[in-house]
Parts: structure tokens; C-alpha cells; sequence
């Protein structure tokens, strides 16, 4: 379901006809399928499926004079089912948010600062980028960092702002130095040289920012020399592999879970600690649709003993997006204010209709977003939200 | 003949069609005849609107009288479209018919490229190739090949039956081969169909009766053709008849037996019901079945299992008729033709997760509701659901596995139909309320969309757009019921409609088996699976296999009228050759010339129809005439170059190569 | 369309010359479907009909190449789908050997391709096509004819042409 990004780089909603993505935008059959399932069609003025009808009649402008394309938040589910296999998500979408944000007079403040941030200080957070690599400190595995030892390495772990930064994220970094270390993986990260890939959102407002984090980021990984990057980070995965490329990028880069799937059963041989739980696991839009990693994630719980998994009515290919994506992290306090209901208060209802202990994640963005809609849903002392990883890492004895 | 003299007078007669505009607004018409004109032995060189009409023919006919042409070359449609008219055209007038060439300028040339100025070259390279080669034709008999009289049919379902009786009424003997234990296909499990809602079972079964009982037709069910060989008019054929463990002759359809089973209420899927019922390891299908013989299906069956059973039916059986032992047995016939119908297979929905078949128990297939609608079926006739309740709401879904990139691209045609004659006949029976949700609605065909307006004025619900989500509602006291989620496009809302039963209108393709069964026929298909016909207008029920027809869903999707008009076409087309009495084939065969044969015995093991053998007395190679089926590998593979291809010469290919490349036009031209 | 635009200077772009050899029950009808479906495509191509892709004589190939061809195509049925059997299993065989024949007489094996195009891929005939013209274009003129008489004498010569031959 991926577009020939050799094609659409450097496409615009002016030229895109000419490329094999508009002559199928030119077969859309206006069916809607890619409204009904978005989750924020109900609020959007031009969902999907007009946006195209307007785009045929030469009216795309008046789209992007809406906020339709702000509430997109890049789950990639109208892609995944359109049955005219248009990669919606992947390529249209994406020029309209780009002229959408170049027209409103104001960004919404938290997205806007987030922007800011990432350009400053390379994390949307707007933590001081010597910091980036504190959590090491705290791991009780060792994790090479390539600025202090920049010889040759196989793994270059990508590790990116939210489990740089963010407390509970630090906790994933550990499990994955955890895991590593155990599996004898030869690895190590950039330290503070690393800065945000550019959640692939982000890559989508801002063509100049999404610039200058590439730039930096093949510049930096240029210095040194490793055979392919790791990181836990859907989104990073996807600015990787669908953004760095168009820019000369060549190295194979992996989401830490299909890349720990090789290693599955020495793994399995190491996880003898019984982890007694119930345990629903949230797709993550661009591991799960994008990427097509349903299986990986389960078969990797699966092998955690004592662990009963059980499925949300949402699953898979038709998961319902956390919110987080497409810039979504940041405009909570937005799409408040257009009394919309959050993704993650409404996905956290289906994760505890299962009965679940544990909803078992794979992406950063899912742990805080998740964990305060169990606290706005008051379960939060039912269930608790943890990474795969991190599981796995229990379930190894030391 | 006339005018067949040897290489020094050879007088070549040279055409081009317009074919109104298809070819001449691309093609500079003008311009080819002017240079065909002018190359060695052209004698005339003419241009006309429609070469292949009468007039057209007749322009042909009276040159070859007139200017004693003895070569013909024709640059217009396809050779498969027109060769045969205008090698008839040319035998009229007293050529040899294979002095005739062919240039492919319409399919080949004008329809697939838009600048005329290269179109044009092309069509001259190809008409010098023509011309080249047609210098080279050699005077040629047709072979002909007789037909015998049986014909075999494939598949009982609606297709099937129609083309065996119509066969059966003409005096033909037909063998018409079933899969299953019983004929019927897929209209078998119907209660009403579209657009009459006339009773299936009441048109259907007198038909399948008429099969069992009529004279000339064997009926061999719950078998299966393992192995074609031969070609038109000949083919001998392997059937595999799989054991009922019933002696058919003696069982005298009392059912007596499964009643008498150990098992006292059926416990085994039931697959003519698709599992909503349950049958006992000794069955029948459905109670119109024919032949009416059950069936012991040794998977469930205890005397095949363990070998300890009571045989409560064998005890009861009258005639004695039950037979452990029975093997499969395989059968060895010989038809002149054969008609492919062997139908379609449903889409499996399982497929698309998001609609929540298999999940959720209330989500159907409308195959499934075909069933519960029949009144013979697993209810009686009763709308009710899995949990025995009565739905109050349904939603039925269009395009189900159709439209769609990810699955199948084409429409089923007939979904939208038996979607609102099942819309119709929920209401009826229940009175819920029925929403319809689809992309289009695709009503053609013959009071088809009359139909559709009828069914709107009852008041069934029609939402377009297509079914984005199906989930379980689980708002404050709700009960069980499952939410459709789908943007209304028309009105421009996305709409959640709470309803107890979905029904998805899975769409029509090819059976899972169609590449293995082309294999063995020798015919081709499309890659999605349906048989290829050999003209989508013209020869819409041959395959490109002589001999060999298309009735049916097997082709594409299509209604049951279709299906039926197909059949009937099937059977003249088989009748035609049957009648003839032979066949006349194409003598592209091969020949070995004697005196430059080595003897070297490679061209031996290369023929697919061991048409080739070796004269131990004269130490060459010679092909059986009859046995070559003119692929020309043989002669490809000649160390000696001395096998000969009728049709396909060495010298008539170079001549071509030479045609198609030669450079100096442009020196002369441009 | 590619063909025969000027390129600027008022001269004609160089466009090649592809034979290409059909067999007559899926690729010929391929190229057949491709026209009543009105598809596009590069009009450098010249179709010679074969009853099958087995028929293919690796002197046909090689009399292309030296009457002039750019670039030669054979299509044939998918491997399974000879309406003969095999017939295009034989020609795979001795299309590995031509192209290293070619090869040996330095004309770039990429100007030879071997295609299975099943009489229901229209579609591909077109990818096909135009790859081929393609890639021809960007390797330029063969132009044998010029040293026709000489290949000719070495052809007949060459020890892996019988050896084709007998496969
Ligand atoms: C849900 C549904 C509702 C429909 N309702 C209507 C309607 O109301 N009106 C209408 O006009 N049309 C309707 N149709 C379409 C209709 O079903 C078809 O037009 C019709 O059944 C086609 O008949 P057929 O004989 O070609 O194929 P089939 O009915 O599929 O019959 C093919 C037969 O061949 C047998 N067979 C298959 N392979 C082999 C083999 N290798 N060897 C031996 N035997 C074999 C099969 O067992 C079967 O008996 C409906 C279709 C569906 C799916
Ligand atoms: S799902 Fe695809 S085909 Fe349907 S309306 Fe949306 S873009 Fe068009
Ligand atoms: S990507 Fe997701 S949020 Fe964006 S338009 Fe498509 S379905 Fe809606
Ligand atoms: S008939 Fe097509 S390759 Fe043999």
C-alpha cells in the first residue's frame, strides 16, 4: 500500500496528475468508505472523499481554507480500506494539510510550540538537547553512545523524544538496552547528537522544518558507520522509510519489534518469568495499517508465559488511532475546543470492555496518551498501560 | 485453379480498410497504398471503408478475375476477427485460399497508438512483411477432422442442465459430469428470483427431473473429470466417480435410512445449508435433489471410523442397497465437444475483517440467507436468527469482496438485484425495517429496474455509500445489536444505524479450482480466473480451444436469464460442428523433407503430441500428420533446417523479418 | 506520445526498431485486447505472429539483430499455459543460451526479452512495450546491418549455434 515515493516527491495537488497516484485519484468511486471509517470525519467540513470531489472540480482551494485536514490524524485507516487503493493518507492528504496550515492566520498554540521546539531544540518537548541522553545513566545494562565511541556498529538504535525524555518512555529505553544486551545485539545510539526524526506528521506541516531535521539527521548518521537502524518509534520508522528515503537515505530501518522477530526463539528461551495477566494490545496505526505488522506484536506476547491475550472489538486493520499522530499529540486542547471527543478516551472504553490488566502498546505516543484517558475514565488503578518491550523485559529474569 | 503459377508471375493484390475511422484517422490510408503501390509484384494496391462488407469482397474477387492476381494481402482488424472472411473471399474467386496474408492495423497499430505519423510507418513495415511473405504462400489443403456425436458437459448447475437438454432434445447423447451429489448449482439453494420473484424450485426442478429421466443424457454425479486428452472431435475423456456407498441401482430414494441412522438428529455440517443445519453422516442434500440417492459421508460416517456400528441402516434398507464397499470407480469416454459450466463460487468475506463475518454470529452472507428464506431450508422459511429471535432491522450491504482493489476488482452483476429481492423478502417475512447500503445501484437488463422502483416503493431503506465499519453496539441497554457505520455520500453525514441482522452481498468469482480445470481443458482464462471466451462479441461462448464452449458464471458473472440464453448458445455451437460432421483446422502442421533429415533424433523428444518418429529402415524423421498439432518447435529445433511448418515456413518468417525491418523507406520517404 | 517529437532542433529523435515474435494464443491475443481496450503504446514495436513462443528459431532472433533490429521481444504463455504444453519452456531453454550467443558478438543481452504475457495481461503488453523501448533507447543504435555479411559468415560459423540447435 505504499506509493512510489520516487514519483510523488516534489508532487503538488498542480502536478500530481501526472503521476500514477492522481490517475487513481481519478478513479475514486465516491463511495465514502474513507469518511465512514476515519475517526474524525463527523467533524471534519471536507472529509476524504470531498476533498477528492472538490480536488476534480478545481475547488481544492476552498479545502484548505477549512480546518478539515488540522483534525486529520494520519491513522492511515480511510487508506487502508479505500477499495480504489488511493493512498490517501500517504499523499493527498498530506499536500492539502501543507496548504492548510500555510493558510490559517494562527497555528493552535500547542501545536505551534511543539513546530517551534522540534526546530530549536530538535524534541517537541523543548528539553535542552544535551539532556537527550541522560536516561543511560539510569539503565543497568550499558548502552554505547557512537559520539563518545564512534567505532563500527551493527544496530544504531534510533531512540527518539518521547522515550528520550518523557519519564515513562525512559522506562521502554531501559527494557530495550534490557533486551539487547541480552540477546548479545551489537548496538549503540547517537547520544545527544540524535534529534527528533520528525514524527511523520509534523514532516507534513512543515516542508522547511522537516528539511532541517533530515539534514541533520543524514548528516549525523553519516559520520558513522552501522548496517541498519533500530528504533521503537513508529513514526520515526515511517519518517525513515517514506521521507528519508526521497532525500538519498538508503540504510534498512526497523521498528524494534518485527526486528526482535528473527531472534524469537532464543528470546522465548529467556522469558521464564510467568507475567499473569489479561492483556489487550492497541495496534498502532503505522506499525499495524502502514506497515502491515499485525502478527509480530501478538506472537511476541504470545510468547510471554502466563500472558492471556484478548482482542478489542477494533483490531488490526481496523484499529481505531490513539489520536496522537499527524500532529494530533499536540492539538488536544484544539480539537477540544471543537468539542470533539478524544480518540484515546473513546479507545480506552474498548480496551477496558475486554477486562484486560494490561493494554499492551508499541509505540511511545500511546503510553501517555493512553494512560490519562484511563485516568479521565477512572480506571487507572484497573488497568495499566505498558509497552511490549517493557513487558518483554519482566517477563526476563535478570 | 488459376492463375498459381510459379515465383517468376507472381501478381500481388494489395488492401487496406479504413474500418470507417477506427483505422484511417490514425492510419494515412493514402499513404500506404501509394507504397504498397510501388514494391515488386504488387499489381493493384486499393484502399476501402470496409474491406470485410460485401462490397469490399467482391472488389477482391472481381481483381483476382480481372487482373489474374494469384497472391491477396489485407492490412485491417485482427486475423481473428477477419482472416476467415477473406480467405473465403479469395477461394470464391478460384485462389488457393492460403495465398492469402493478413495485416493486423486496427488492433496491433491504430487503436493503440495516437501519433500518425509512427502509426503509419508501422503499418507499412508490416505491409511490406505481408507482402514479403506472401510471395512464399504455398497452396494448402484444409484438414479436416470428423466430430464425434457425444458431447460431454461439466458442471450441473442452471448452465449445465440447460445446455444438456437442449443437446438431449436435439438427439445428441450428452454426458453431463456434477461435482456434488446432486445437480441444481447454485439456483438449487434459492427461494425466489429476481426480477419476476418467480419460485426457483418450481422453474428448476422439472429441469433437473428432465436430466434424470431423459434418454440421452448419462448422469454421473458426485464426480469429477480427472483427465482430457485429444482435441475437436476427438477428445477421450477420465472421470473419477467417487462411491456414495450406495448401489445406485437398487436405492429407491425412500430415505428410510437416514431416518434409521444411530444418530438420532443431525450432527455434522451441513453443506448445502452452509452449516445453519445439520445433517447426519447418511444424507440427501435438499429433498428436490436428483438423483434422489443419499449419499454416506465416510468423514462422519461410525462404520467407516471405528467399523463398530449397529448399521441401523443398512437394516433397514429394503432393497439392500448399502454398499461399505463400494470404491470410486473412473470412467472412460469419448466426446467430440465439450461445455464448460461449472459456475462460480461465493466471496469470502472473511476477507474483509471489518465487516465482522465470522466474528459476530448475526452478521450473514446472503448466500446463508438464501437458505433461511427457503422453505425447505435449515428454518423453514423463517427469518430468525442465530439465537432463534427475529431481527427488526437489517442492514444488507452491497459489493461485498466487488469493486474493491484489495479483493475483486469487477462487479458481480448480479448483487444489486438479489440484494432488493432479498431486501423484499426479509420485509415480507418480518417486517423490519431494511436499509440498503450501497455504491451504485446496477440494475440493467430486461425489467430489472423496474423491479428496483417497485422495491422502493415498499419502503426499503437505500443508503449510498459504502460500509465503512460493523461493530457491536454497546451504548447504555443495548442488547446485542451490531452498529453499520457508513457515510451517507448523498446527504453528506456519517450515520451509525443500530440493526439486528447484516446481510453482506458477497460477490460472484471464479471457483477455487478454475486455474487447475483450465489446465486440464486446455483453455485459457483471465487472472483473476474466469474462462476467456474467444471474442468478447462475436464468439462469446467459444473458447480458443476448437471444441470446447462456455456456458455460465464460469465465464463472468451473470444473472440466471443470461446463463440460460448462454447455455442454449453453447449447445448450437456444439450442435453446429456436431452436424457438420467435421471440422476443418488450420494445416499449420509440420513436415520433415526427407533427403536433408540427419537422422539426429532431436526433434523426437521435443514433440508435446509424440507426433514424431523415427524410420529405423530410412534412418529419418517422420511426423504423423494427424498427431501434430503445429506448435512448430520441432522445426525451431532442427540442427538441418529440415522440418517445414506449413503456414509458418522458415523462408515466409525471414521474408517478414526482412519486411518489418527494411530501412530504405525512410532514405526513399522522408 | 514519445515518438518521433522533435527534439528542439527540428530533427527527429532516434527511435529503435523491436522485433518482436508473438505466439498466437496468449501474448498475440494479449496485443489483440490490448487494441479493443484502446491502451497505449510505443509504437516502435513489430509484431510477427508465431503459433507458439516454441517456435521461435534463434535464427530468427539473430537475422533481427542483423536486418536491423534495435531490440527483439519474444512473449510467449505462462509457464504451465503453452497451449502446445511446453513449447515455451523450450523456448526459455534456448533463450538462455541466445543471449549469451549475443552476448559473444557483443550486442548487450538487454536487447533481447523474453516476456510471459497470458492472453488476458493487456495491460502488460504495454508495461512491456514501453520498458523495452525504454531501455532499448537508452542503450541506442545496434545498426548490424552495416556489418551484416561479416556477423552472417560468423553466426553460421559460431559453435553455440548448433549447439542451440540441438538443444
Ligand atoms: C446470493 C445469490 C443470489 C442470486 N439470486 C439470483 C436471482 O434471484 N436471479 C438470477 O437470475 N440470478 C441470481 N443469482 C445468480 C445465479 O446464481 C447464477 O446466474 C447462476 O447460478 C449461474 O449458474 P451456473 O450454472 O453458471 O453456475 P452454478 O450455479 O455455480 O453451477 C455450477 C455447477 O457446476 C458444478 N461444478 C463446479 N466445478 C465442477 C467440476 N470441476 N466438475 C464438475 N462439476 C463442477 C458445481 O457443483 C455446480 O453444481 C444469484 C447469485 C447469488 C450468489
Ligand atoms: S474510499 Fe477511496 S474510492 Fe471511496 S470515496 Fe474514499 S477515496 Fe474515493
Ligand atoms: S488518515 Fe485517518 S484521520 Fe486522516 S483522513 Fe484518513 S482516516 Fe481520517
Ligand atoms: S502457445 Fe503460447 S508459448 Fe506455446
Amino acid at each position: 500500500m505504499i506509493a512510489d515515493l520516487e514519483e510523488i516527491k516534489g508532487v503538488t495537488l498542480e502536478t500530481i496528475y501526472e503521476t500514477s497516484e492522481g490517475k487513481l485519484i481519478l478513479t475514486c468511486i465516491q463511495c465514502g468508505t474513507c469518511v465512514g471509517t476515519c475517526p474524525h470525519g463527523e467533524y471534519m467540513k471536507y472529509p476524504p472523499r470531498r476533498i477528492i470531489e472538490m480536488l476534480l472540480h478545481g475547488l481544492a482551494d476552498k479545502v484548505s481554507d477549512t480546518d478539515s485536514m488540522l483534525k486529520c490524524v494520519n491513522c492511515y485507516a480511510c487508506m487502508a480500506k479505500c477499495p480504489r487503493g488511493i493512498h490517501l493518507t500517504e499523499v493527498l492528504l498530506q499536500l492539502i494539510k501543507e496548504q492548510t496550515i500555510l493558510k490559517l492566520p494562527t497555528l493552535p498554540a500547542e501545536l505551534q510550540k511543539a513546530l517551534e521546539n522540534s526546530y530549536r531544540y530538535g524534541n517537541p518537548m523543548g528539553e535542552s538537547g544535551r539532556k537527550r541522553a541522560n536516561w543511560v545513566a539510569t539503565s543497568k545494562y550499558p548502552v554505547r553512545i557512537l559520539s563518545q565511541n564512534p567505532g563500527p556498529v551493527d544496530v544504531l538504535w534510533f531512540v527518539e523524544s518521547y522515550p528520550a525524555y518523557y519519564p515513562r518512555g525512559q522506562d521502554t529505553c531501559r527494557a530495550i538496552a534490557k533486551i539487547f544486551n541480552r540477546l548479545e545485539i551489537d548496538f549503540a545510539i547517537l547520544g545527544n547528537e540524535e534529534r527528533s526524526a520528525g514524527e511523520c506528521g509534523l514532516l507534513a506541516w512543515e516542508t522547511g522544518l522537516a528539511e532541517a531535521l533530515i539534514d541533520y539527521n543524514i548528516s549525523i548518521l553519516g559520520k558513522y558507520t552501522f548496517n541498519k537502524i533500530v528504533t521503537s518509534d513508529p513514526h520515526a520508522l515511517d519518517a525513515f522509510n517514506y521521507r528519508y528515503r526521497m532525500y538519498g537515505f538508503k540504510k534498512p530501518v526497523y521498528h524494534i519489534i518485527p526486528f526482535l522477530m528473527p531472534y524469537y526463539d532464543k528470546l522465548k528461551s529467556m522469558l521464564t518469568r510467568p507475567l499473569n495477566y489479561s492483556v489487550t494490545y492497541h495496534d498502532s496505526c503505522c506499525l499495524g495499517r502502514h506497515n502491515g505488522f499485525f502478527d509480530e506484536p501478538r506472537a511476541l506476547l504470545n510468547a510471554i508465559p502466563g500472558i492471556k491475550l484478548v482482542e478489542m472489538f477494533h483490531h488490526r486493520i481496523n484499529s481505531i488511532c490513539c489520536g496522537g499522530g499527524g500532529g494530533g499529540m499536540w492539538l488536544d486542547t484544539y480539537f477540544k475546543s471543537q468539542n470533539m471527543e478524544r480518540l484515546s478516551d473513546i479507545r480506552i472504553r474498548e480496551a477496558i470492555a475486554t477486562g484486560a490488566d494490561i493494554l499492551a502498546v508499541g509505540c511511545p505516543y500511546e503510553i501517555p496518551r493512553f494512560e490519562d484517558a484511563l485516568k479521565v475514565a477512572g480506571y487507572e488503578n484497573k488497568m495499566v498501560v505498558k509497552d511490549i518491550v517493557e513487558l518483554l523485559s519482566e517477563s526476563m529474569e535478570d | 485453379m488459376t492463375n498459381q503459377g510459379n515465383n517468376k508471375d507472381i501478381r500481388i493484390g494489395f488492401y487496406i480498410c479504413h474500418c470507417g475511422t477506427n483505422i484511417a484517422s490514425t492510419v494515412d490510408v493514402q499513404k500506404v497504398v501509394e507504397f504498397a503501390s510501388k514494391l515488386p509484384k504488387v499489381v493493384v494496391s486499393r484502399d476501402y471503408k470496409y474491406m470485410c462488407s460485401d462490397p469490399g469482397q467482391e472488389l477482391i474477387q472481381k481483381d483476382i478475375k480481372e487482373l489474374g492476381l494469384n497472391r491477396i494481402v489485407v492490412a485491417a482488424c485482427s486475423p481473428f476477427l477477419h482472416e476467415k472472411t477473406f480467405r473465403n473471399a479469395s477461394s470464391q474467386a478460384g485462389l488457393n485460399q492460403f495465398y492469402f496474408q493478413m495485416v493486423n492495423t486496427r488492433e496491433q497499430n491504430s487503436w493503440v497508438h495516437l501519433d500518425p505519423y509512427a502509426s503509419t510507418e508501422k503499418a507499412i513495415d508490416l505491409v511490406r512483411a505481408a507482402i514479403y511473405r506472401v510471395v512464399y504462400h504455398k497452396p494448402l489443403e484444409q484438414k479436416r477432422v470428423p466430430i464425434h456425436p457425444d458431447v460431454l458437459v461439466v458442471g450441473g448447475g442452471i448452465a449445465g442442465i440447460h445446455a444438456a437438454l437442449t443437446l438431449a432434445n436435439a438427439g445428441k447423447k450428452v454426458y453431463l459430469v456434477e461435482r456434488e451429489p446432486s445437480i441444481g448449482g447454485h439456483m438449487a439453494m434459492f427461494d425466489k428470483t429476481f426480477p419476476t420473484l418467480d419460485c426457483a424450485a418450481c422453474i428448476l426442478t422439472p429441469k433437473m427431473t428432465a436430466v434424470k429421466n431423459h434418454p440421452n443424457i448419462t448422469l454421473w454425479t458426485y464426480s469429477e473429470v480427472i483427465g482430457v486428452d485429444g482435441y475437436v472431435g476427438n477428445f477421450k475423456v477420465k472421470v473419477r466417480r467417487k462411491p456414495r456407498y450406495i448401489n445406485e441401482d437398487l436405492c429407491i430414494g425412500c430415505l428410510d435410512c437416514i431416518e434409521a441412522c444411530v444418530y438420532k438428529e443431525g450432527r455434522f455440517y451441513d453443506e448445502f445449508n452452509l452449516g445453519l443445519s445439520k445433517r447426519k453422516p447418511v444424507y440427501i442434500p435438499f429433498p428436490q435433489a436428483v438423483p434422489l440417492l443419499v449419499v454416506i459421508d465416510p468423514e462422519t460416517c461410525i462404520q467407516f471410523k471405528s467399523g463398530k456400528c449397529k448399521q441401523t441402516c443398512v437394516e433397514v434398507c429394503e432393497p439392500n442397497a448399502i454398499d461399505f464397499t463400494q470404491k470410486e470407480r473412473i470412467e472412460e469416454i469419448e466426446v467430440g465437444t465439450i461445455i464448460i459450466a461449472t459456475g462460480f463460487q461465493t466471496f469470502d468475506p472473511k476477507k474483509i475483517p471489518y465487516y465482522g463475518y465470522g466474528t459476530y454470529p448475526n452478521v450473514y452472507t446472503a448466500l446463508e440467507v438464501e437458505r433461511l428464506i427457503n422453505a425447505s431450508g435449515p428454518t423453514q422459511g423463517q427469518i430468525v436468527l442465530r439465537d432463534g429471535t427475529r431481527p427488526k432491522s437489517i442492514a444488507i450491504i452491497h459489493c461485498v469482496g466487488s469493486r474493491d482493489k484489495n479483493t475483486n476488482q469487477w462487479c458481480s452483476r448480479v448483487c444489486c438485484l438479489y440484494s432488493i429481492k432479498l431486501a423484499h423478502l426479509l420485509k415480507e417475512r418480518t417486517e423490519a425495517e431494511i436499509y440498503n447500503f450501497y455504491i451504485d445501484i446496477r440494475t440493467p437488463g430486461k425489467m430489472m429496474d423496474e423491479f428496483f422502483i417497485r422495491m422502493k416503493e415498499e419502503g426499503i431503506k437505500f443508503i449510498r455509500g459504502r460500509v465503512a465499519d460493523i461493530y457491536p453496539d454497546t451504548s447504555n441497554g443495548c442488547c446485542g445489536k451490531l452498529v453499520v457505520k457508513a457515510e451517507d455520500t448523498l446527504v453528506g453525514e456519517i450515520i451509525k444505524v443500530p440493526v439486528d441482522m447484516v446481510v453482506l452481498s458477497i460477490g460472484l468469482e471464479p471457483r477455487a479450482d478454475a486455474q487447475e480445470i483450465r489446465r486440464m481443458f486446455n483453455i485459457t482464462c483471465s487472472t483473476e480466473g474466469f474462462y476467456i471466451e474467444r471474442h468478447p462479441k462475436l464468439a462469446p461462448v467459444n473458447t480458443f480451444t476448437d471444441g470446447i464452449f462456455l456456458a455460465g458464471c464460469c465465464q463472468g458473472p451473470k444473472d440466471i436469464p443470461d446463463t440460460v440464453a448462454q447455455a442454449g448458445a453453447a449447445a448450437a455451437e456444439a450442435l453446429t460442428l456436431i452436424d457438420t460432421g467435421y471440422i476443418e483446422i488450420e494445416p499449420n502442421t509440420a513436415f520433415v523433407l526427407e533427403d536433408d533429415c540427419s537422422g539426429c533424433k532431436s526433434c523426437i523428444p521435443l514433440c508435446p503430441y509424440t507426433a514424431i518418429s523415427f524410420l529405423e529402415d530410412k534412418k529419418k524423421a517422420f511426423i504423423n500428420e494427424v498427431l501434430c498439432k503445429g506448435c512448430g518447435t520441432c522445426v525451431a529445433a532442427c540442427p538441418s533446417g529440415s522440418i517445414v511448418q506449413n503456414l509458418f515456413e522458415d523462408e515466409e518468417i525471414f521474408s517478414e523479418i526482412v519486411g518489418v525491418l527494411n530501412y530504405t523507406y525512410h532514405e526513399e520517404e522522408v | 506520445m514519445m515518438e518521433n517529437k522533435s527534439n528542439g532542433n527540428g530533427q527527429k529523435e532516434w527511435q529503435p526498431k523491436i522485433v518482436a515474435f508473438f505466439c498466437n494464443w496468449c501474448t498475440y491475443t494479449a496485443a489483440d485486447s490490448a487494441g479493443v481496450s484502446r491502451i497505449k503504446y510505443a509504437p516502435n514495436i513489430r509484431i510477427i505472429r508465431v503459433m507458439c513462443s516454441g517456435r521461435v528459431d534463434p535464427q530468427f532472433i539473430l537475422d533481427s539483430f542483423a536486418k536491423g533490429a534495435d531490440g527483439v521481444l519474444i512473449g510467449g504463455c505462462h509457464p504451465g499455459d503453452c497451449h502446445y504444453q511446453e513449447g515455451n519452456y523450450k523456448c526459455l531453454r534456448r533463450f538462455r543460451l541466445l543471449q549469451r550467443v549475443i552476448n559473444s558478438f557483443g550486442i548487450e543481452p538487454e536487447r533481447l526479452r523474453l516476456e510471459w504475457i497470458s492472453a488476458s495481461e493487456a495491460d502488460r503488453v504495454r508495461v512491456v512495450v514501453n520498458e523495452m523501448v525504454n531501455q532499448v533507447k537508452a542503450l541506442g543504435p545496434l545498426a548490424l546491418p552495416q556489418k551484416y555479411e561479416e556477423l552472417k559468415k560468423e553466426i553460421e560459423h559460431h559453435p553455440v549455434t548448433s549447439e542451440i540447435k540441438e538443444e
